[in-house]
């Protein structure tokens, strides 16, 4: 378990993903003392709450490298 | 019929000749040679042959720049245009309108050729294509900014993945500069940090897309940090650029399917996850709960004395024998002793017999055991270089020396074969 764990909310949501991928492979393998499992169960849902918030409030941002875009005048959106 | 028509000046016969020939467009199909490109120049001049005849071209700086061409000598090419006289100097050439490689079929075959070459690098490898990531937080994209292909790309990853933030390097895919400009697009995209690269662009002829057959953007993608997706135009043209990339899609839409995963998946995903998340934690405690049960059934829990019950009991047993146990030892062990010293004395003069007689036979087969006996028997005795008795033929190889010791005398020899037992009895 990390010292100082990061907010989950402030983590990317592939590295909130794979941490909550192994909790719950940790909790699943049976070897972890209970107080453990309690405070990594906790860890796990905090952790699925901020990869749920993300994907659900996701914007996208696009950020130009080079050159400048042009408009889209086939926009699917309004 | 009137007198012969009257001789014309030069300049109106020049004059002619240039009218008549600039009325008839022509399309023409060369082989180059002496090419002269010089900056300082209003145009570009270069010599096309077919092996029998040669014809002088010139083009005119800003449209050759727009062909996007540049001249090799021996380079198949075509051109429209017209011919034309330069009256000054007397002398006719072709004024060139559009050059373009000459023919899909040389192009095909040039583009073959590097694909070949590229392969032979093991650029095409599938164990080097590399994985792409599930979830990538970054995506590049490397397009031209105007048309379809990056609005494709951009309305595909808005509606799977929005999570992923999107790097678009805006880049030239077609014309002269193409080229450098898709490199250099491919340069930013590896160095921005992004966890992979998508390369687009919408469909277009084969000549359209040639900047994608070109060595320097196949080596561009080759040497990215991260996974290269192309979606380049349609099937079933397939370009170098695919060949080299991690992933080849077949069109842009295609590819940023390819990247990112759709939020549905992803959501669907993290579902599973909460399931194994309570699954898990409602299993580690049940665990623990049987562990406990089980201590708890335990007999120490049931009945604490029973702890220290056996002990007590034995402690009772043993303080109670004690009194008795003195005086009952002592007469036992008289009696002992008595019988001991009887014993002690009648064995005694039986030992001294039955000494002499073991005596007698130890000495006789002493005499049968000794190795000088069995010598004089005709067997030898064996010895390694080192000294030691040699028992098996197993710690002999061809080539040792060894000492063999016979009744009288030895004889140093040197092992021609050995033969293991289990190979086979001895002859």
């Amino acid at each position: 378990m990390p010292e100082t764990p990061v907010a989950p909310e402030e983590m990317r949501f592939s590295d909130a993903l794979a941490e909550l991928e192994t909790i719950v492979s940790e909790l699943e393998s049976g070897q972890l003392e209970l107080e453990d499992s309690i405070a990594r169960y906790e860890r796990g849902v905090a952790l699925l709450r901020a990869c749920q918030a993300q994907l659900a409030e996701a914007e996208q941002r696009v950020t130009m490298l080079m050159g400048e875009l042009e408009s889209d005048d086939t926009s699917d959106d309004a | 019929m009137s007198d012969a028509p009257r001789a014309l000046t030069v300049t109106e016969a020049m004059g002619w000749a240039k009218r008549t020939l600039e009325g008839a467009p022509l399309r023409v199909i060369g082989e180059v040679s002496e090419a002269t490109d010089r900056s300082g120049y209003k145009a570009v001049y270069f010599t096309l042959c077919d092996g029998s005849s040669v014809m002088s071209c010139l083009m005119w700086r800003d449209v050759f720049g727009a062909s996007g061409v540049s001249l090799r000598e021996g380079m198949l090419v075509e051109v429209t245009g017209t011919l034309t006289v330069y009256a000054p100097k007397g002398r006719m050439q072709f004024q060139v309108r559009t050059l373009q490689a000459a023919g899909e079929g040389a192009l095909r075959m040039q583009v073959a050729a590097l694909a070949r070459r590229l392969e032979a690098e093991g650029l095409m490898r599938i164990e080097r294509r590399r994985p792409l990531p599930e979830f990538p937080d970054r995506i590049a994209l490397v397009t031209s900014p105007r048309g379809k292909a990056v609005h494709d790309v951009i309305r595909t990853l808005r509606r799977r993945y929005p999570i992923a933030e999107l790097l678009i390097a805006g880049v030239a895919v077609e014309g002269a500069g193409a080229v450098g400009s898709i490199v250099d697009g491919l340069r930013a995209a590896g160095a921005s940090r992004a966890d992979v690269v998508i390369l687009a662009r919408g469909g277009g002829s084969y000549e359209d897309l040639m900047p994608f057959n070109d060595e320097a953007v196949a080596r561009a993608v080759v040497a990215c940090p991260v996974p290269v997706v192309t979606g380049i135009g349609h099937e079933p043209d397939t370009s170098i650029a695919d060949m080299v990339a991690d992933l080849r899609a077949s069109t842009p839409t295609a590819a940023a399917e390819a990247v990112a995963p759709s939020a549905d998946e992803v959501g669907g995903r993290l579902e599973a996850q909460r399931r194994l998340l309570a699954r898990a934690l409602s299993g580690s405690v049940r665990a623990a709960e049987r562990r406990v049960a089980v201590l708890r059934s335990h007999a120490v829990f049931r009945d604490p004395k029973a702890l220290t019950a056996t002990a007590a009991q034995r402690l009772d047993v043993a303080a109670s024998g004690l009194p008795r146990a003195l005086p009952g030892r002592l007469s036992r062990d008289r009696v002992r002793l008595d019988a001991a010293a009887v014993r002690l004395t009648g064995s005694a003069s039986r030992s001294l017999e039955r000494f002499g007689a073991e005596l007698r036979l130890a000495a006789s087969r002493l005499e049968d055991l000794s190795p000088l006996g069995i010598l004089a028997r005709g067997y030898a005795v064996c010895y390694a270089e080192d000294g030691a008795v040699v028992r098996s033929s197993n710690t002999l190889d061809p080539g040792d020396r060894v000492l063999v010791r016979l009744h009288r005398g030895a004889a140093g020899c040197l092992v021609e074969s050995v033969r293991n037992e289990g190979n086979g009895t001895d002859a």
